[in-house]
Formats: structure tokens, C-alpha cells, sequence
């Protein structure tokens, strides 16, 4: 076909290094005029005050008057409070079902879904988590966090598919609906909890809601992916057969797109309970909440006793709905007569359950970990913190971390006059990516100095930066090794993938028993939280690097340093950008969470804000995050997105 | 030319497919240029600086007869699988007209085009264009099931046309599961089972191994013998067009270069580039002697050797002759049309002597002097 347009003649690589200079030179002409203007305008290093806007006031009162109307104003009445009375309602009753089932009933009906989806040994984990969850102490929170996880999934995927097939069916929707979902992707979940708490207050709704939210775009994104990167030529022969365009639809391009959907409804129940821990802060009970409270009074047993039922849930969820989007060869297809029989035995247990009258967890099963526990961990508290011959203790490494790392960083970047640290932001951008990521970067950072944040985000910025570098040394050397060695990688499959499924929020209870509380421990956590990611993109991308590539460079005879240096590393470009840009999403996202274990700056504010009442404080800080989390995603997005060329 | 008379009758069938001045040109405004005759006067590289625009197909015009095997060939990038998309609009047209049995499709509406290509045309694609999650069974009846058929119905149906294209036991298998020449039987038989007027194949066997493609190829030569449906049929491969057309056309640049049978291609190619086009072909296998033949001396040659059908193939005369060590008569219906002997023979396969030489680089317009194979 005579369709094709020709390629764009590319630049020849001695060129390459022009455009940046180009750059450059653009950005050195525009500082030298504006630089001046500003210092003598507003000179000193931190943001002038007199481009500051002072949006707390009207926020507060805002957020007064919404206190103030929920009652009576016809908007709450007739539309939010309806929308929050269903979601009590739906969670309430999804709990008290779960609870009516009891605790045999519902491991068994896990263990048989699970089985029917995944298999037996899946199963059997399945049973296992439950069985622990119960043994642990947690049935009760475990059943509130899944009742408001079931709720909260339900929604982000009809939220998020029928987003999706919205952007997968109109081009127009694509363009309008991509970057929103792009942005909201790397925005961190703290961002959205304080609007959401604005409108529903604390409570139940609220948290449902923020999960909603921060759970439905992967579920909205891939569907619009799937349904988008259906085979064109399926798709021109269904059409040839004369078919409707509902028929289109219905018979050829949902079915096609099964694997994205069904990635879509893993990627959202993951997220989803990442949320509903994360939301506890906004009332949402459960497992969360029980962490929540643990980590506030520093008792590291009680929240790991929590913790692990939320690390076996993420676990078993993630792998039962990942093993769903997978073709089983050699299985034909799953008649619904065993479904039917699954189900039957699982009521039959749930019945008999409920006959013996076992609904609750006995209470003589239960293992109390949390003692033995903080035992253990007042034992490593006094041995293991300071004062450890020749390697020092792990409070003294946080101590050592914060002051010779954190704490000028942080110096370092307020120091800096206003107007350098924005040039150095449009800089980067600009270099790394396109001028409109350099404008956007810019004017989010900009953005945080209007709302009169400045120092407090510099000082998040810093322990982004510090957390960033560890997690990229670290990072790119255990990728590179995984690259290299087979058996590396195969050591450390297991370890990534579980890490990979952890909520976020879960991290912090080990560096708190190790660390204690500060902003060590948050950097700590951060780089734990986003180190999985990295080493997982960079091996990929290093082994995804054309082998006969590779081939050619071997039969000239190049060691293996040289392979890696002048092939791998140069072609898996594109992957190693992605895995910075990911590891300072990811490390962002948990630095704010480290506001509850004493990281401070942003994080704290949004935690002060929704402890105190004050949401106007938590607000703007929650604004600040959103300007930084775009800005750091701008500044490290490589991806040169060009407007697709009308055929 | 001798035998026009032969040849009228078969004119004289309506055409199935009946293009006329068709045009497609991809880019911004497109439709400015098949209107634009300093536009259209432009080569491809001047037409894409001046505007932005590609002409994949430009004024092609031919008729598709009822009952023939109507091959397009050209290279890649020279827009012959566009056209054959133009034909049932999966790919819009710019300018130009296209009739089914006489019938506009160009103005057809949603439900007349969706009819169209329902029950009047389908076809084979070079990728399959199978739906991956059904079994063999149910891609076949996906078209009866577009129809509306019911399941019964439908599946005894795509079971009979799963058993004409020779994949008995292979009806629950899933498309990943059969090989390339398999697919392709299944994408054949989906075309084959809502029963279409026209079939017609986009390259239906480029992407096959040359045994499997080699019998592919014959399939389709048995399912025309069996049912004479009418196919448009699109390759870039010269031996498929010579073995499976009635008639090529030969597409460069999204014009129609020359249209005509595989032995007036071989035999007088209107222009260089078809001449350089045919020079490997075996002229023997594709040329008749009806082509070779020249009038019989006295009534002596006229009544002596072997005697051949007109639309034998020249190596078939050279076994004739070689056996009886004579010239052979050619012979239609107990009449004697002329005779050949060893020189025409070998003049024929060293290319020397071409009868009927056309003028040289004369332009070839559709529907001029073609011989239908079975006509003749």
C-alpha cells in the first residue's frame, strides 16, 4: 500500500549533540534577560513574598462553608449526601455479609475462586492468607479493609472501563482524557485525599471516593489501550463481513483486548488497596487504620501484625487477578458447571461454618505477635541502634544520613536564589524531554512558590533527590547484574515481585523499627518502595537490547565491559530513562507518605491539616505535591510525544 | 485479429465489478487532486513535495467479469491493495465510480454497503485477519453469525465449508493453534461460507512457505473449477498471477500499466517496464500456439501431423512435434486455423519471434483485445 508517508531524514549522530547546545544557548539568552529583571525586582534566595497568592483564607472559608451547608445546601442534599448514604450503605452491607459467611465460608470461597482462576497452588496460598489473617488477630479489620475494597474495585472499573471505552471508541476523548489519566498517574495518593475529605468529611465515603479516584485510571487507561491495540487487520476483516459497529465491538474488539482488560482490573485492585491502607488517615478503618495508629505511638509489633495481613491480601489478589489475564495452553475452556460446583461447595462450607457456629475467629487462635515483637525490637533498639563497634548502629547511619546528606541538600536548595532552581528545572526538562515538558515543569514549580510553599517543598525536594540517587546506585547495579547473570535474575524474581505488590504504606513499619521516626527513615522507605521498579526496568531493558546487535559486537571481539558500555547501555537508553522517571514517581510518592513517621515538609502539612481540621493548610500542601509530582515527572519524561499524523 | 468473433460473446457478460477513472489519495485535502489536472499530470515524489498528498490509486479503470479470476499484481507501495479495500469501501474512495451488478456502491448507504459486504463480497486477507479467541468452527460462521443466523444453523453450515477447504478435525482447535496454510484455510472458508458473489484475496499467500503457498494456490484453482465463482485476486508475485488469472492487471505507481491475459502480458508487454516485468517468465508454459502458429502453406502442410488444440501451451506443441518429427496442425473443431513447426517453436522460447506484435510502447486501454482463456 502506498499509505505510508516517508521517515522524517534523521539527524546524523554528529549532529546530536547540536540541538542541545541549541537549548542551551535558547535558555542562557532567556535567563540573561529575565535574571536580572527578577533579582533586581525581588531579589533574596527564597520565593518573593510579593508574588506569593495567599490562598489559605479563601480555602478556609471554603471549607467553612461547605461545614457549614453540608446539612442544608441542596447540592449536598440531593447529590453528595445520596452519593455518600449508597457508599455506607454498599460497604456496610458487603461487611456484614462477609461477616455473616464467617471466616470458613469466606477462606473457602477465596480459596475456590482462586482455584478455579489459578490453580491449585494459588489456592491453597490463598486459604493460607486468610487462615493467617484470622490467626494474627485480624479478622475483623481484614473484613472491613475487603468490604471497602470490594465497593471501592466495583467502581473504579465501571468508572475506569467506561472511561475507556470512551477514549478507546472516539479520538477526541483520547486526546482529552490521556494526559489527564497520564497526570494522575504519577501524582502520589496523598494529593487526593484533603479535596475529598473537603466535600464528604472524614469517614467511610471519603475513603471509598479517594480510592475511586486514585484507582479507576489504570483500569480507564488500559482499556482505552486495548481497545486501541486490537490487530488493525482483525479489526478490517471483521469489518469486511459486514458487521455494525456495536457488533464491532461486542464480538471482536472487547474479546481482543481480555488481556488489557483484565491487566486493567489487576492494576486497579492493587492500587485500590494501596488507597484504602493509605486512607485510613481519612477514616477508613481496617487494616490501615490498625497500622495507622501502631506507627503513631511507635509500636512496631502491633503494626506488623496488621501489616502482614495487608502484604498477604496485596500478595493473593495480585497473583489470583494476574493469573486470570494469562492463556493457560493445553485447558480447555472452563465450563460453567464447575463454577457452578465451586460454588456450591463453598456455600456448603460457609453453611456448615455457620451450623458449628464458628462464624467468628475463635479467640484461642489467635497468635499475639505484637509482644514477642517489640521484645525484639526494644532488644535491637538497645543493641543494634547506636554504639555498635566499628560499623556504628542503624540510628547512628540515619543520624550520619540526615546530617551529612539531607540536611545540606536541603540547605543547598534553599539557598539557591528563587529564579536558579527554576532554570535549572527548565534545563533539565528541556534537555530530557520537549520544550512543552520544560514550560510545564517550570510553571509547576512556579505554581509552588505562588501558594507560598517554597521551603517546605525544597525540603521534600531534597529527600526526593537524596532517595532518588541511593535507589538509582543501587538500582542500575543490581540491574545490570541481573542483565548479566541468569541466575541473579532468577534469585531475584520472587524477592521483586512481592515487593512489586506491596502497598505503599506498608514499608514504613520496618524502617521505623529500624530507623525510628525522622527523615531517614521516610528516604529509607522511599528507596525500598521504588528500588523493585528500577532494577526491573533496567534488566529488562538491557536484555531487550537486539541481540544481533550484541552478536555483531561479540564477533568483533569486544570484552564484555566494552559490550555493556558501547552496546547495551547506549541502545537500553530509552529504558533507563524510564526507570529514573519511575523511581522518582515512586520515591516521591512514599517521601509524602513519610510525613507520618516524621519526614515532614509536605507530607506533614497534609497529616496536620486533616488531624488539626485545618484543610486549608493541607490543601495547599496537597496542591504543592501535585505541582511537584508534575514537575518531577516533566523534568524526567523522555518521551517525545508527537501529534499522530492524520492518514 | 482473428479471433474477435470468439471473443465478442464473451464481452458481452455483464460485469460483476465495473470501475471507472478510480481514484484514492491519502493526505491533506485530497479530493483537490483527481479534479486537478495539473495535479494529476504529476509524478508520485512531485505530487507529495507540491502537496502532502499520496495517490495510492490513480484513474484505474477495468471491469470484473462473472465466472473469472481477475488478478491484480504490482510491487508493493504500487496501490493495488487499496484498490481492492476501494472496491467494498473499507478504504474510502476519493473520485472515480464503482458498480456492483450495476449498482452504485459509492452511494450505497451504511445498511445497502453493510449488505454489500454481507452477502455479495468477501474476503481473504493476508494476515488472516482471524479472530483469536474462537475456534476454527466459529471464525468460519462469524459471517453467518454477523448475519444474524442462528447457531445451529450456522455451525452446519461452517462445518460443510470447513470440510470443502480440508480441515475435517480441526474445527475446536483455536486459530494459535494451526499453522500458517491452516489460518489461512480458516480465513478462507470464513470468506467461502456466507457464500459471496465475489471473493476477493489481498495477497492471500505472501506470507505462506512456497510448498504451502504452492498448495494454497491449487485450492483456490479447485474451488473455481468447482464453483466458477468470480475472484479478485491480489499478489505481487508474477507466477501466482500467470497461473491463477484469467486476467492481470498490472499496477505500478497506482496506475494500470497493462491489462490483459497472462499471454498477452508475457507476449506483448505494452512497455518496458513490463518487459523487464515478464523476462524470466518460461514463455513456453504460458503462450498457446495460437499465438505461434502461422498460416499453412499449400493443403498439403494443412492436412498432414499432429494435431493441437489452439489454447495448448507452446511446450505442449514442442512435444507434439517432437514426437512425429513434423509440424503440427492446429486445430479447432475439425477446422485447420494454421500450423507450427520446430522454428515458430523455438523462436517462441527464444523470445525472437513474437506474432502479433503490438506497436511498440503502445498504451494498453482495459477491455482491449483480451482472450479470455475459457472463451477461446
Amino acid at each position: 500500500m502506498a499509505t505510508v508517508t516517508a521517515p522524517a531524514p534523521k539527524a546524523a549522530p554528529g549532529v546530536l549533540t547540536r540541538p542541545a547546545a541549541r537549548k542551551l544557548l535558547a535558555l542562557a539568552v532567556a535567563a540573561a534577560i529575565l535574571v536580572p529583571f527578577a533579582v533586581t525586582q525581588w531579589g533574596g534566595a527564597t520565593w518573593p513574598s510579593a508574588l506569593t497568592v495567599d490562598v489559605s483564607e479563601p480555602l478556609g472559608r471554603a471549607s467553612d462553608w461547605i461545614i457549614d451547608n453540608r446539612d442544608s445546601h441542596p447540592l449536598f442534599l440531593y447529590f453528595f449526601g445520596h452519593v455518600s448514604n449508597v457508599v455506607v450503605l454498599a460497604v456496610r452491607a458487603v461487611y456484614l455479609a462477609l461477616l455473616a459467611v464467617g471466616w470458613a465460608g469466606v477462606t473457602a470461597i477465596g480459596a475456590l475462586v482462586a482455584w478455579r482462576v489459578a490453580g491449585v497452588r494459588l489456592a491453597l496460598g490463598t486459604a493460607v492468607a486468610f487462615l493467617a489473617c484470622g490467626l494474627l488477630g485480624m479478622w475483623v479489620p481484614t473484613m472491613q479493609t475487603l468490604a471497602l475494597m470490594v465497593v471501592a474495585v466495583l467502581a473504579s472499573v465501571v468508572v475506569g472501563a467506561l472511561l475507556g471505552l470512551a477514549a478507546g471508541l472516539s479520538d477526541r476523548m483520547d486526546r482529552v482524557l490521556r494526559p489527564v489519566l497520564d497526570t494522575m498517574q504519577v501524582l502520589p495518593a496523598f494529593a487526593y485525599l484533603l479535596p475529598v475529605v473537603l466535600v464528604f468529611g472524614i469517614g467511610v465515603p471519603a475513603a471509598v471516593l479517594a480510592t475511586v479516584v486514585y484507582a479507576a485510571p489504570p483500569m480507564a487507561r488500559l482499556t482505552a489501550l486495548g481497545l486501541r491495540g486490537a490487530d488493525k487487520e482483525v479489526l478490517e476483516a471483521v469489518e469486511s463481513l459486514g458487521t455494525t459497529a456495536r457488533q464491532r465491538l461486542l464480538t471482536a474488539r472487547i474479546p481482543l483486548a481480555r488481556k488489557e482488560l483484565l491487566l486493567g482490573l489487576n492494576q486497579t485492585i492493587m492500587m485500590a488497596l494501596s488507597m484504602a491502607v493509605i486512607a485510613s488517615v481519612i477514616g477508613a478503618g481496617g487494616l490501615g487504620d490498625r497500622v495507622y495508629q501502631a506507627l503513631a505511638s511507635v509500636d512496631v509489633g502491633a503494626a506488623l501484625a496488621a501489616g502482614i495481613p495487608i502484604v498477604l491480601l496485596a500478595v493473593v489478589l495480585d497473583r489470583v487477578t494476574g493469573a486470570a489475564g494469562e492463556e493457560r495452553p493445553g485447558e480447555s475452556r472452563r465450563s460453567p458447571l464447575t463454577w457452578l460446583y465451586a460454588l456450591a461447595a463453598a456455600a456448603a462450607v460457609a453453611v456448615a461454618g455457620r451450623l458449628a457456629g464458628v462464624l467468628e475467629w475463635p479467640d484461642g487462635w489467635e497468635l499475639n505477635i505484637a509482644e514477642p515483637v517489640n521484645r525484639a525490637v526494644d532488644w535491637m533498639t538497645a543493641h543494634l541502634y547506636s554504639g555498635v563497634p566499628v560499623v556504628g548502629g542503624t540510628a547512628d547511619w540515619a543520624a550520619h544520613f540526615t546530617d551529612w546528606v539531607l540536611n545540606p541538600l536541603r540547605d543547598g536548595l534553599q539557598w539557591l536564589p528563587w529564579w536558579s532552581v527554576l532554570l535549572i528545572v527548565a534545563a533539565l526538562a528541556w534537555l530530557i524531554g520537549t520544550w512543552r515538558t520544560a514550560l510545564t515543569a517550570v510553571l509547576a514549580m512556579a505554581a509552588i512558590g505562588v501558594l507560598g510553599v517554597w521551603n517546605p517543598s525544597l525540603d521534600t525536594l531534597s529527600q526526593v533527590l537524596a532517595a532518588v540517587a541511593v535507589t538509582l546506585v543501587i538500582g542500575f547495579a543490581t540491574g545490570v547484574a541481573a542483565a548479566r547473570s541468569d541466575r541473579v535474575e532468577r534469585a531475584l524474581r520472587p524477592v521483586l515481585d512481592v515487593f512489586q505488590t506491596m502497598p505503599q504504606f506498608v514499608y514504613l513499619i520496618p524502617v521505623v523499627a529500624l530507623f525510628g521516626v525522622g527523615r531517614a527513615p521516610a528516604v529509607a522507605a522511599a528507596v525500598v518502595y521504588a528500588l523493585p521498579a528500577v532494577v526491573r526496568i533496567t534488566a529488562q531493558g538491557l536484555r531487550q537490547v537486539d541481540p544481533a546487535a550484541m552478536e555483531s559486537a561479540r564477533s568483533l571481539g569486544a570484552t564484555s565491559g566494552q559490550q555493556l558500555r558501547q552496546v547495551q547501555l547506549p541502545l537500553a537508553r530509552p529504558a533507563l530513562l524510564l526507570a529514573v522517571n519511575q523511581g522518582v514517581v515512586l520515591v516521591l510518592a512514599v517521601v509524602i507518605i513519610g510525613g507520618l513517621v516524621g519526614g515532614g515538609a509536605l507530607g506533614y502539612q497534609v497529616v496536620f491539616g486533616l488531624a488539626q481540621g485545618d484543610l486549608a493548610t493541607g490543601l495547599v500542601a496537597g496542591a504543592a505535591i501535585v505541582c511537584l509530582g508534575l514537575m518531577l515527572d516533566r523534568v524526567t519524561q523522555p518521551t517525545v510525544r508527537r501529534p499522530r499524523k492524520g492518514a | 485479429m482473428t479471433a474477435t468473433n470468439v471473443n465478442g460473446t464473451a464481452t458481452e457478460r455483464p460485469p460483476v465489478f465495473s470501475v471507472d477513472g478510480l481514484w484514492k489519495v491519502f493526505g491533506p485535502k485530497a479530493g483537490r487532486v483527481p479534479a486537478d489536472p495539473e495535479l494529476t499530470a504529476l509524478t508520485p515524489a512531485e505530487l507529495r513535495s507540491r502537496t502532502g498528498c499520496t495517490a495510492a490509486v490513480r484513474d484505474v479503470s477495468f471491469d470484473v467479469r462473472k465466472g473469472e479470476v481477475f488478478v491484480v499484481m504490482g510491487l508493493s507501495g504500487s496501490g493495488k491493495s487499496t484498490l481492492v479495500r476501494c472496491l467494498t469501501r473499507l478504504i474510502e474512495p476519493t473520485a472515480g465510480s464503482i458498480a456492483i451488478d450495476g449498482e452504485d456502491v459509492r452511494a450505497m448507504d451504511k445498511s445497502r454497503l453493510r449488505e454489500l459486504r454481507r452477502h455479495r463480497a468477501a474476503m481473504v486477507f493476508q494476515h488472516f485477519g482471524l479472530l483469536p479467541h474462537r475456534t476454527v468452527l466459529d471464525n468460519v460462521a462469524y459471517g453467518l453469525e454477523v448475519q444474524g443466523v442462528g447457531r445451529a444453523e450456522r455451525r452446519e453450515r461452517a462445518a460443510a465449508v470447513v470440510a470443502k477447504v480440508g480441515l475435517e478435525g480441526l474445527e475446536h482447535r483455536r486459530p494459535g493453534q494451526l499453522s500458517g496454510g491452516q489460518r489461512q484455510r480458516v480465513g478462507l472458508a470464513r470468506a467461502l461460507a456466507v457464500d459471496p458473489e465475489v471473493l476477493l484475496f489481498d495477497e492471500p499467500f505472501s506470507a505462506l512457505d512456497p510448498l504451502i503457498r504452492r498448495d494454497m494456490q491449487e485450492e483456490v484453482v479447485r474451488l473455481h473449477r468447482e464453483e466458477g465463482r468470480t475472484m479478485v485476486f491480489i499478489t505481487h508475485d508474477l507466477q501466482e498471477a500467470l497461473k491463477l488469472g484469467d486476467r492481470i492487471a498490472l499496477m505500478r505507481d497506482g496506475r494500470v500499466v497493462q491489462l490483459g491475459t497472462p499471454e498477452e502480458i508475457v507476449g506483448s508487454p505494452a512497455d518496458d517496464y513490463v518487459r523487464a516485468f515478464v523476462r524470466d517468465v518460461p514463455r513456453e508454459q504460458v503462450l498457446t500456439v495460437r499465438t505461434a502458429m502461422r498460416p499453412a502453406a499449400d493443403a498439403d502442410e494443412a492436412g498432414t501431423g499432429p494435431a493441437v488444440r489452439p489454447e495448448a501451451t507452446v511446450s505442449e506443441a514442442i512435444e507434439a512435434v517432437a514426437r512425429a518429427g513434423s509440424a503440427a496442425r492446429v486445430m479447432d473443431g475439425g477446422r485447420c486455423l494454421g500450423v507450427v513447426d520446430a522454428g515458430d517453436l523455438l523462436g517462441v522460447v527464444a523470445g525472437t519471434a513474437v506474432p502479433e506484435e503490438r506497436p511498440e510502447g503502445a498504451a494498453v486501454l482495459p477491455g482491449e483485445a483480451e482472450l479470455p482463456k475459457e472463451a477461446v
